[in-house]
């Protein structure tokens, strides 16, 4: 705005970035560091058929990337399509799960209840994964907390096959990424004038209505943001899918990890960090789109 | 003249000089020894009167790395300034960083003259360094769940077990890797029999697969697992006041070896150092401490260990007989192939 008023200033001086952009710096250095770099050596590496500063054999190679698409072993791509249909799922319920309270709480008008209420989304993220997991182990397994007051019940007889596998995994993960989307949809629901709702009803909508035409079309960003930062963090989720899904389960961030510490093959580890985000960045940009067209004048982007 | 300010601001100048320079002064006067080396129990050994007793012998001190995993770390040093000097390990480790050039091939009475007073295990031709300790792997069971005490791997395919039999994620632990051979051995030709393996590993559906053995012992306590493979010291050292409802068998057929291995860095700066360590490691009054500590059998003939260990470790010839070491370069050149089969094997 300022530069605009300001007509007469030089072309240089206008192109000179503002001082506050500065402010972004610690973070840009942060994420070229701790981001950009490795990713950037993890991709070099995934082009060699070995490390290429310790082993001058190493030669450029496209084998890792063909190994993945030929899959003669079977199991890639199947890892690649449970790892989505994981994330996929995840976000889904963490959604139907996390709008009605983040709705809820958005809409509060006791101060205290929405302190109490957010305090208790945040707690979960106090504990580590790791606890967390733990804690869904000893309910969910076959000597767990359901399966043994169930059978002491004689509901069952025999334990109901709840974690070692898919559902299980799904269960932990959503307990563990609903506050990410709850906190993110709080703040956009928040903002969404509470009257735009009440005039859609004083003409004649009925609640669901107003719901529908209304408060979910403008809290289209927050679903977005929320949806986009669980599905990430449950596609990449390691510890979670490693101690839940037992025999069930492979995901491709297992199969690194698999690759990296066991197998020690760097370039193929590599090879699979590449393809799981280009094959997320593609899902992320036509989800995107998706999104931005079905809100209409919006501007999602 | 000298003003009073000028005097102040030398000797500042001089205070933060020394300051950044002690330690580069200290760092050149004693020698840094880096190392691998586990966690747990162990650690706290070590921790606490190993490293103290080597490090005041040899005036020097003894960085170690706790943090798993440790190849892929000494993969990304660079050879000729490794990021340790002494790597610690599990055999299979040890075999692929020997094909990388990471590590030596063997060691010998001529660097590390305690080697003489070892058990042909730890220097045979599955061995790459020295091994300083074994686990013998075998089956760990509940004793009161009403099961009869396993006395071979094939009481592990038991239908009584299914849904309640351990075992482990195969590509990413060498007891796994282990108890897959045996299954060659025990229902087909021997070790290398993979196609009988993959057929009794079938047939040992359901089982319940965990990532290390912390967590098998975990499970055997909690009663999830009510028998699985498991290395004879995750269950000993639950005796005396920690005792707990399990108990370890040596299969009629065999206990597979879990070696903890001693090696040294080609590219090391302090080699001498890291072969007065593993000497060091190999005495037999170190020996008998850490294996009385945490339930290993040390490879050292000429420990003497106190009665109670005495009697469940490998501690005698015909004991040791019982030991059967896989042969990991064998198995580490079709480790992808395996993982996979077995992968696709357990799934579903």
């Amino acid at each position: 705005m300022l530069r605009h008023d300001s007509a007469p200033m030089s072309s240089a001086a206008s192109r000179r970035p503002s001082p506050i952009a500065w402010l972004i710096a610690p973070a840009l250095l942060l994420f070229v560091l701790f981001f950009i770099l490795p990713f950037a050596v993890m991709a070099v590496m995934s082009f060699f058929s070995g490390n290429p500063i310790s082993n001058p054999n190493a030669v450029l190679t496209t084998r890792h990337y063909q190994r993945f698409i030929e899959d003669s072993a079977g199991i890639f791509h199947d890892a690649l399509w449970e790892t989505l249909r994981i994330g996929l799922i995840t976000t889904v319920v963490s959604l139907l799960i996390g709008y009605p309270l983040a709705h809820w709480m958005a809409r509060m008008q006791s101060r205290l209840g929405h302190a109490l209420a957010l305090m208790a989304v945040i707690a979960p993220l106090l504990t580590g994964i790791v606890v967390r997991t733990f804690a869904w182990m000893t309910i969910l397994q076959d000597k767990g907390v359901i399966n043994t007051l169930l059978i002491s019940w004689g509901v069952i007889s025999k334990p109901l096959p709840l974690m070692y596998n898919e559902f299980g995994t799904i269960v932990a993960l959503v307990h563990i990424y609903v506050p990410f989307m709850v906190l993110t949809l709080i703040g956009v629901i928040g903002r969404i004038d509470e009257r735009l709702e009440q005039a859609a009803r004083s003409l004649g909508a009925g609640r669901l209505r107003a719901f529908a035409e209304v408060t979910l079309p403008l809290s289209l960003p927050g679903i977005l943001a929320g949806s986009l930062l669980v599905f990430a963090l449950s596609i990449s989720a390691y510890v979670t899918p490693s101690l839940m899904g037992g025999t069930d389960v492979l995901t491709l961030p297992m199969l690194i990890a698999q690759q990296l510490g066991t197998s020690f093959n760097p370039s193929f580890a590599g090879a699979l960090g590449v393809i799981l985000l280009a094959v997320c960045l593609v899902i992320v940009i036509a989800y995107n789109a998706i999104l931005a067209r079905l809100s209409g004048e919006q501007g999602l982007a | 003249m000298i003003s009073r300010r000028r005097a102040l601001q030398a000797g500042a100048g001089l205070a933060a000089a020394a300051t950044f320079g002690a330690p580069a002064i200290l760092h050149a006067e004693t020698r840094t020894l880096k190392i691998t080396t586990w966690g747990g129990k162990w650690g706290a050994i070590m921790k606490d009167t190993i490293l103290p007793m080597f490090e005041k012998e040899h005036s020097c001190q003894v960085s170690a790395d706790q943090a798993f995993p440790f190849l892929p770390k000494l993969q990304a040093s660079p050879k000729n300034d490794p990021l340790y000097d002494v790597f610690h390990s599990n055999s299979n480790e040890q075999w692929s960083a020997v094909e990388q050039g990471l590590v030596m091939d063997k060691i010998t009475v001529k660097e590390v003259p305690n080697v003489a007073d070892v058990y042909p295990w730890a220097v045979s031709d599955k061995i790459v360094g020295v091994a300083i300790f074994t686990s013998a792997i075998g089956l760990g069971y509940r004793t009161d769940k009403g099961i009869a005490a396993p006395k071979s791997w094939k009481d592990l395919a038991d239908p009584k077990l299914a849904g309640a039999r351990g075992g482990y994620l195969i590509p990413v632990n060498s007891l796994g890797q282990c108890h897959l051979m045996m299954l060659g051995k025990v229902y087909g030709k021997g070790l290398q029999d993979l196609d009988a393996a993959y057929k009794a590993l079938e047939q040992l559906k359901p089982i319940k697969l965990v990532d290390f053995t912390g967590q098998m012992e975990k499970m055997l306590l909690s009663g999830e697992v009510i028998e699985g493979v498991i290395h004879d010291s995750g269950v000993y050292r639950y005796e005396g006041a920690n005792r707990q409802p399990v108990d370890f068998c040596s299969p009629s057929e065999g206990v597979m070896a879990l070696e903890q291995v001693l090696n040294v860095t080609p590219g090391s700066k302090v080699k001498e150092l890291a072969f007065a360590y593993i000497d060091f490691m190999l005495r037999p009054e170190v020996q008998k401490l850490l294996a009385e500590g945490v339930w290993y059998s040390p490879a050292n003939k000429k420990v003497k260990l106190d009665a109670k260990y005495d009697a469940k470790l490998l501690t005698t010839p015909e004991k040791v007989a019982t030991l059967i070491q896989p042969d990991w370069k064998w198995y580490n050149a079709r480790k992808d192939d395996i993982d996979a089969r077995v992968t696709k094997i357990l799934k579903g």
